[in-house]
């Protein structure tokens, strides 16, 4: 007895000098929702950023649940003073997070400590990052809803163009030729998860440039053109599944399954899917493919887009150490400069000099695409907007079943107005 | 004697203390906590100003509400009593099989519920996945012959979910059953054995009265565990129609994280407790007469 106690003071003694030593070095606490194929490059960005800082910064990190478990991780702990030194977050949500009070400032000092400033990104970027003038995120990429293509198929349709890209699929009619040609053998046109639908019909409402939210003219969807022009986008999608082009129900894995078993020629999702077709193609599992802007079946060029972006939770009741808020910033920064790894994701670097850089013009696809950030459509600027918000449930409430026939689609969006402009 | 007496209080309060403190901390505390929170109108941290009864007036107009209301009674009539039928079902079976055998087959049907509900979700979730679920050639006789998605077909959604409930925690019920059938004396079905009545009767007569206080305890823990259901509920309705699906705690959950209304999930998490305070005291109450009849 007596000699394990020995032995017992004599670890906890040593494991106190070891983090005693470690003292000096400072932790990050990192929270992300990442966890898709783009979660793996993000690791691998924090495992470089931990080799090259070693002894001085080190970022722990955690995946945690997209959408309302991490939102609702990060606000109550951060109302607690337990949250993390550093979360992701969408633009799209800041201005609940700000309202709600889960975020903490980020001041110019700040971002100059680091070396960084807004002129370093786009003007609509760094504003989507402030709330009545003050700073609240630095932005880290552009995503949005591209066009996945098997380039076999499309070849032995005759799509494919002198440029190796495809050609003639603009225009609704002609589109839903092509969809139906596709459509037969138990092969579908396009591959559309139900639940990822919405962003398809935010595009084309977009396409047909309809306003969303405005709130001096009365909140969501202010005229009844823009109720109908939701209609009409939905009316598209609604008559892909009642034409067989798309199935009627199928969940994200299950719609990713059928584009890369060559069920359907065409995909529909966010850009994130790209390094699970990089992965898959390096392994030799997958056909030759590749991804486009979404093709334009109104009047305009649109998609459905958000930024993700670095926060630093408030952390209430806990105080501020200058240290480490600037190794925080010191992250952000390396981050930034180093986000050509997170390009490769998929997404859009933020920053303009990777943006800009002949390294990321040089990436395939994702040069092929980048151009939808320039027509983007994002959530309107209202504290019902973002994931994890009333504007996502109401996506999924109303607008996804109107496309598999549960609800009327005219019915629907007058449903989906009514019920946001309520809760305003 | 009288110094006796006060001694035995004593000795009772040292015992009795320790757990009643916790108690009250831990759980009367904040109840009384969250019964005042329902009448103001809080966001979901930090106080805010009372509004006396208006939250209640509120949330009972509420057409959500009513919907997870409904919901819930539905879920509950899917689940309670068949769950406690199936499990005495099987439990009777198991009972007749004999030393190792018996105790292979209970741990069969008691493995499920050992399971986190976030396994037994992906394991269901891929089973009934519409394109390539197990049982979607199966469920496709009876759709013309078309595979149909069970979550996301409202009117199959609650039914698929209590199939899944049921399956995953009747274990529970079933070894409660057994140990109940283990306390019948032999004996007694030896002498109705003798007055030859068959098995039917016996199950009448015997199994079914002396079995009947353990099935008012299933029943019971049954109604106030799927009057609270959320996590399989919730699981299986991400990504899709989740306010037609809606039970009270994802209301609950729904008003406090999503919409950031402390006050307003607080006077709904008081009606739930309300309701299931009341529902379950009155069938107890009903289930006891019952058996003493």
């Amino acid at each position: 007895m007596r000699l394990s106690l020995k032995r017992l003071a004599l670890v906890s003694t040593a494991l106190m000098a070891l983090t005693h030593a470690a003292a000096a070095q400072q932790t990050v606490v990192w929270w992300d929702f990442l966890a898709g194929g783009d979660g793996v490059r993000m690791k691998a960005l924090i495992d470089g950023f931990n080799k090259e800082h070693e002894g001085e910064i080190q970022i722990q990190g955690t995946t945690l649940e997209w959408g309302t478990p991490f939102y609702t991780k990060l606000q109550t702990s951060s109302a607690i003073g337990e949250g993390p030194d550093i979360a992701t977050y969408h633009l799209s949500r800041i201005p609940l997070a700000v309202n709600s009070g889960t975020l903490s400032e980020v001041t110019d000092e700040d971002m100059a400590g680091a070396g960084i400033s807004d002129a370093d990104f786009t003007q609509a970027a760094s504003d989507a990052g402030k709330v009545d003038g003050t700073r609240y995120a630095v932005p880290f990429d552009q995503h949005g809803l591209i066009l996945y293509y098997n380039k076999d198929m499309l070849a032995e349709a005759g799509l494919i163009g002198d440029d190796g890209l495809p050609k003639g699929l603009n225009g609704l009619e002609n589109f839903n030729k092509i969809l139906a040609d596709f459509t037969k053998d138990g092969k579908y046109g396009i591959s559309t998860p139900t639940g990822d639908r919405y962003r398809t019909i935010y595009s084309l409402f977009g396409q047909q440039g309809g306003t969303m939210f405005d709130e001096a003219a009365g909140g969501f969807f202010p005229t009844d053109e823009d109720l109908t022009k939701l209609t009409n986008a939905i009316d598209v999608v609604k008559g892909w599944v009642d034409s067989g082009y798309t199935p009627v129900q199928v969940e994200s894995p299950a719609a990713l399954a059928l584009f890369t078993s060559g069920q359907s020629p065409f995909f529909i999702m966010g850009n994130w899917e790209v390094p699970t077709m990089v992965d898959l193609h390096a392994k030799g599992e997958l056909f030759e493919w590749g991804a486009v802007e979404l093709p334009t079946l109104f009047e305009n060029k649109a998609a459905w887009s958000d930024s993700h972006a670095f926060v630093i939770p408030a952390n209430s009741g806990k105080e501020v150490d200058a240290d480490k808020r600037a190794a925080v910033m010191k992250v952000i920064a390396w981050m930034d400069q180093h986000s050509l790894d997170w390009a490769g994701a998929g997404h859009i670097p933020a920053f303009n000099a990777v943006r800009e850089s002949a390294e990321f013009q040089a990436l395939k696809p994702q040069s092929d695409y980048a151009g939808f950030a320039d027509t983007a459509v994002f959530d309107p600027r209202t504290i019902l907007a973002g994931p994890a918000a009333p504007l996502g449930d109401a996506w999924s409430n109303f607008i996804n079943p109107a496309t598999t026939g549960e609800i009327e689609p005219a019915d629907a969006a007058a449903q989906m107005r009514d019920d946001l402009n309520g809760q305003l | 004697m009288l110094r006796d007496k006060r001694q035995e209080y004593l000795v009772a309060l040292m015992l009795v203390g320790p757990f009643v403190l916790i108690y009250g901390a831990l759980f009367v505390w904040p109840t009384i906590q969250m019964a005042m929170l329902s009448f103001t109108k809080a966001p979901l941290i930090g106080t805010g100003d009372w509004v006396g009864w208006d939250n209640y007036v509120k949330i009972l107009s509420h057409k959500l509400f009513h919907q997870a209301f409904w919901n819930t009674a539905y879920f509950v009539l899917l689940t309670v009593i068949p769950n406690t039928l199936i499990s005495l079902v099987i439990a009777l079976a198991v009972n007749r099989l004999k030393g190792p055998v018996q105790g292979f087959v209970l741990a069969c049907f008691f493995l499920p519920y050992i399971l986190p509900v976030s396994v037994v979700f992906l394991t269901w979730n891929w089973i009934i996945d519409v394109q390539y679920g197990l049982v979607q050639g199966f469920v496709a006789l009876f759709n013309g012959g078309k595979p149909i998605s069970l979550t996301r077909t409202i009117p199959l959604f609650m039914p698929t979910v209590a199939f899944v409930t049921i399956w995953w925690t009747m274990g529970f019920n079933i070894l409660l059953f057994i140990a109940g059938l283990r306390n019948i004396s032999p004996e007694i079905y030896e002498a109705a054995s003798l007055d030859s009545a068959g098995r039917w009767r016996q199950f009448q007569r015997i199994t079914w009265p002396l079995i009947w206080p353990v099935t008012a305890l299933v029943l019971t823990i049954q109604l106030i565990a799927q009057l609270k259901i959320f996590d399989q509920v919730y699981l299986f309705s991400i990504g899709g129609r989740q306010d037609a699906t809606i039970t009270l705690v994802q209301y609950v959950y729904k008003l406090a994280f999503q919409q950031n209304k402390g006050g307003e999930a607080a006077t709904a998490a008081m009606l739930l407790f309300g309701m299931i305070i009341i529902l379950s005291v009155l069938q107890y109450q009903l289930l006891r007469a019952r058996g003493e009849k």
